[in-house]
């Protein structure tokens, strides 16, 4: 588990040493982009509670250039979490379906088809499809 | 702070790993849309979002159902990440960084929630 006594400490360069493991320190970087995004979202609640002029402030400050490049970057950091994500899945539960297992991308496909269904909801609702 | 595993550990890391487990399902499948309409289609003007909508969306039940999975859970996963992160660049102390990552999230996802109540009842 964590600290190992036992070993000398690695380098803090460790991960620049093999693809596979620079692979896993972007997937865990993938986190940055989206605190940057819930803590925009948690602005915008609080934008919201104040009034009309801090929410539109808010739209406004979204609006700007670094911070669109900031979220398409966290849009990019969140489908390849979800690509990492989607082919775990079917190797830590596989599935089975009349005791025949189920195919790794069909369980991988599956999930990105539930991506795609939540996506097309959330577009439908905020385009104003609930109104 | 010493880095020794704890005997408490036991019984609190299964709590921070299905955090973090509910948080990854969150950031993979809901996190991509919200971010599509309310970070780059909102602000660019492609979907309507005026104050009077916002707060009709997101001051309701299925408002705070939203704020748990896009901010609350994802900040536990983001938390866990960045823990770990940590470990793996021996930055810091394992025994502070928890108390920092998972104290933050839990502040951050109060904060959200108590904000979307507070809508509710003004």
């Amino acid at each position: 588990m964590h600290p190992n006594e036992r070993l000398p400490p690695l380098p803090r360069s460790w991960w620049l040493k093999h693809r596979y493991f620079i692979a896993y320190m972007v997937r865990e970087a993938t986190v940055l982009p989206l605190l940057f995004f819930a803590v925009c979202l948690l602005a915008g609640l609080i934008a919201l509670l104040r009034g009309e002029a801090s929410w539109m402030n808010w739209l406004a400050f979204m609006g700007s250039a670094p911070v669109l490049l900031l979220n398409g970057l966290a849009l990019a950091a969140s489908l390849y979490h979800a690509w990492t994500f989607f082919q775990l899945f079917p190797r830590v539960m596989p599935l089975r379906i009349a005791g025949r297992p189920l195919p790794h991308q069909a369980v991988v496909a599956a999930q990105w088809a539930g991506v795609a269904v939540v996506t097309l909801i959330s577009l439908w609702l905020f385009m104003g499809g609930a109104r | 702070m010493s880095d020794k595993p704890s005997r408490r550990q036991a019984f609190d890391e299964p709590l921070w790993w299905g955090l973090f487990s509910a948080g990854g399902v969150c950031f993979a499948v809901f996190v991509p849309a919200a971010i599509l309409c309310l970070a780059l289609l909102a602000p660019l003007g492609v979907v309507p979002l005026d104050a009077e909508r916002a707060r009709s969306m997101l001051f309701s039940l299925p408002g705070l159902l939203f704020v748990g999975a896009v901010i609350c859970l994802p900040l536990f996963h983001a938390a866990h990440r960045i823990r770990h992160g940590c470990f793996d660049l021996r930055l810091g102390h394992d025994g502070v960084n928890k108390w920092l990552t998972y104290g933050s999230a839990a502040s951050l996802s109060a904060a959200a929630l108590t904000g979307v109540l507070i809508g509710m009842l003004m």
